[in-house]
């Protein structure tokens, strides 16, 4: 039985593993093929007025003239050593640079993700509650409006209102100058982009929930507790939230990449040094090295997150641990 | 002989009370379907409407509020916001659509082939295309609009097409799994029939009530992808007017507090995001009723 869950634990690493090495070589290719002048990003503007010589020397010194099988195979071996190279455009190791700017994102997503979390689970029962009746009803209507539109939009709109029309928040950065030391300050700017993440996919899980919820109370548990005389609202929150838990929570891990995924757009319209706008940044500027780290990393968090769901699955359904050797023997038969 | 039984006929019974009939519209989105028609109408029939040339720079009038001669003001380079809704509206619906026929496609056929394939090629496709979820979607835009040259309609359809495929085809590939075991498709291959007769004959035919939801849904976030590039300075220029392309002028706008450039063509986005929202709902709940009564 140990040797077993070894054994798995073992293959999910593995898979993990070099799923990141293939993910590794695409985007090695990708971003290389992809045109533009990753020296532009090292000289800036000086590029144009290089000689031909210079230019061919700036290639040398940065590794950039040999094959590309030979280029990765030397980003791999430093990067096993956990030298990741330096950043074109910072002119500092990618560690660093990524490092002053992920508390930042991981500020913005978690609490973003904390929000959506207690958020979804709070109005999905509230609409549960009131099926049918008219809370509910325009709660459900103001959602769909809401998951309708674009998060860029969103943010345009609030910096409109409340940074343009009555200037009470800060419309872009992380803090003001001078005031990094400032929790109040960080707070002030965290408002409106936090809003935005919120706001952008509170209604998709809320609306989750309330299925979810909607299909538990028609289960026959539920009558009978009703019947031994619980009142309706323990039945809700003590029987019916416990069992759809597991499958929101499964569904959150799932998605936790997507909601990062939207703070990198809300980042880039509010000007907010994170990894979202490094990563469109280096992207654009060919910052080969830097590039490579943040896809490493969001694919690192898909994969994770992925085990992470399938984890919590199995731990529900232990028949899901058997699927795979029951698929083998569907397709043999036929 | 009149004693005994009596043939009365059938005992009149009053008609059931019935209530009155259920109107037409119960249940059925007629608004959005009205609001999304009128507005795909007014863009196929813009010339129709405009009351202006939506490319000529009126540069005399920039940024002007609206007002009766520009219904909805002008922009910073002073054409007329009114006429480019309607003209542009085309560009963004029409990218919405060809994105979604090549991400429907591309997802019919991937899936399709992996629910076929066997276990150890359905794993390796499935661990391919959650590698490919993995990377930044901005990484991989931008990299397809570098192969595929400078965006224009077909090519920015290309790229959101490319990249928007991957949700679909694991439903499809989950329902072609389920269905190649039945005894019709063991059947049509035993006689010999090839994997694109299988999908058209067989296969798609029974799963596409399953995708109609994504399809319609893929719409919808093929015309916020388009909007969002676009906005970035990544999707269409700016002499490709859409309303995406209008909003790349945003982030002027607010510094000049243009609201009317903000606000109305993003208004009219949303309206259509909506209508198609509601549209894909009451299909999914036909598509679900259906599965029931099965």
């Amino acid at each position: 039985m140990k040797r077993s869950i070894l054994r798995s634990i073992g293959i999910k690493v593995l898979v993990f593993v070099v799923s990141l090495l293939i993910l590794s070589a695409a985007v090695f290719c990708v971003a290389r093929l992809a045109p533009g002048d990753p020296l532009v990003s090292y000289y800036g503007d000086r590029v144009e007025k290089m000689s031909p010589q210079e230019r061919a020397w700036a290639e040398d010194k940065l590794g950039l003239n040999d094959p590309l099988t030979v280029q990765y195979v030397r980003w791999l071996e430093r990067a096993v050593q956990g030298d990741f190279g330096i950043s074109y455009q910072y002119k500092m190791p990618v560690t660093e640079v990524i490092a002053q700017r992920m508390g930042n994102t991981l500020l913005l997503g978690g609490v973003g993700l904390l929000l959506i979390f207690g958020g979804a689970l709070l109005l999905g029962s509230f609409c549960a509650w009131q099926e049918d009746r008219w809370p509910d009803r325009l709660l459900c209507r103001a959602g769909t409006l809401l998951s309708c539109i674009p998060e860029f939009w969103l943010s345009l709109l609030l910096i409109l209102v409340f940074a343009m029309g009555i200037r009470w928040l800060p419309s872009s950065g992380a803090y003001s100058i001078g005031g990094e030391g400032n929790v109040g300050d960080r707070l002030v700017h965290l408002i409106l982009p936090l809003t935005v993440v919120v706001l952008s996919h509170l209604w998709y899980y809320a609306y989750l929930v309330r299925n979810r919820l909607l299909e538990e109370v028609r289960a026959d548990y539920v009558l009978l507790a009703r019947v031994k005389g619980l009142p309706r609202r323990a039945v809700l929150f003590r029987h019916c939230l416990r069992s759809a838990m597991p499958t929101y929570l499964s569904i959150l891990a799932i998605s936790i990449p997507h909601v990062l995924g939207g703070t990198y757009i809300v980042e880039t319209v509010f000007s907010y040094p994170g990894l979202g706008t490094l990563s469109y940044e280096s992207a654009r500027y060919q910052d080969y090295n830097l590039l490579m780290v943040l896809c490493l990393l969001s694919g690192a968090v898909v994969m994770l997150c992925n085990l992470a769901a399938q984890a919590i699955n199995e731990r529900i359904d232990p028949r899901i641990r058997g699927e795979r050797s029951g698929m083998e023997q569907e397709v043999r038969t036929p | 002989m009149t004693d005994g039984f009596q043939m009365v006929g059938i005992r009149p019974v009053p008609p059931p009370e019935r209530g009155r009939p259920a109107p037409w519209y119960r249940g059925k989105p007629v608004a959005a379907a009205v609001v999304l028609a009128v507005i795909v109408l007014g863009c196929l029939c813009s010339e129709l409407l405009m009351t202006k040339d939506p490319t000529y720079l009126d540069l005399a009038n920039c940024n002007v509020a609206p007002n009766r001669e520009f219904l909805f003001g002008t922009d910073a380079m002073g054409r007329d916001l009114f006429s480019m809704i309607w003209y542009g509206g085309r560009v963004s619906l029409l990218i919405g659509i060809l994105a979604t026929a090549i991400s429907t496609v591309l997802a019919i056929v991937f899936g399709a082939a992996s629910g076929m394939a066997s276990v150890w090629l359905d794993t390796l496709l499935m661990r391919g295309t959650e590698i490919l979820l993995s990377i930044p979607g901005l990484l991989l835009v931008l990299l397809l609009q570098a192969l595929l040259g400078p965006a224009n309609v077909w090519t920015l359809s290309w790229v959101i097409g490319l990249t928007s495929w991957t949700a679909m085809a694991k439903v499809v590939r989950t329902e072609v799994r389920q269905l190649r075991t039945s005894d019709y498709v063991v059947a049509a291959r035993c006689m010999g029939g090839g994997f694109f007769y299988l999908l058209r004959k067989h296969l798609t035919p029974n799963f596409l009530s399953s995708i109609l939801f994504m399809v319609v849904m893929n719409i919808r976030s093929a015309m916020v992808a388009e909007s969002t590039l676009s906005f970035l300075g990544m999707g269409l220029p700016l002499e490709v007017i859409s309303w995406g392309s209008m909003l790349s002028l945003a982030e002027k706008a607010l510094m000049t507090r243009a609201w009317w450039i903000i606000v109305i063509p993003g208004a009219f986005l949303i309206a259509t995001l909506l209508s198609i929202t509601s549209l894909g709902n009451c299909l999914r709940k036909q598509a679900n009723r259906k599965a029931r009564n099965l």
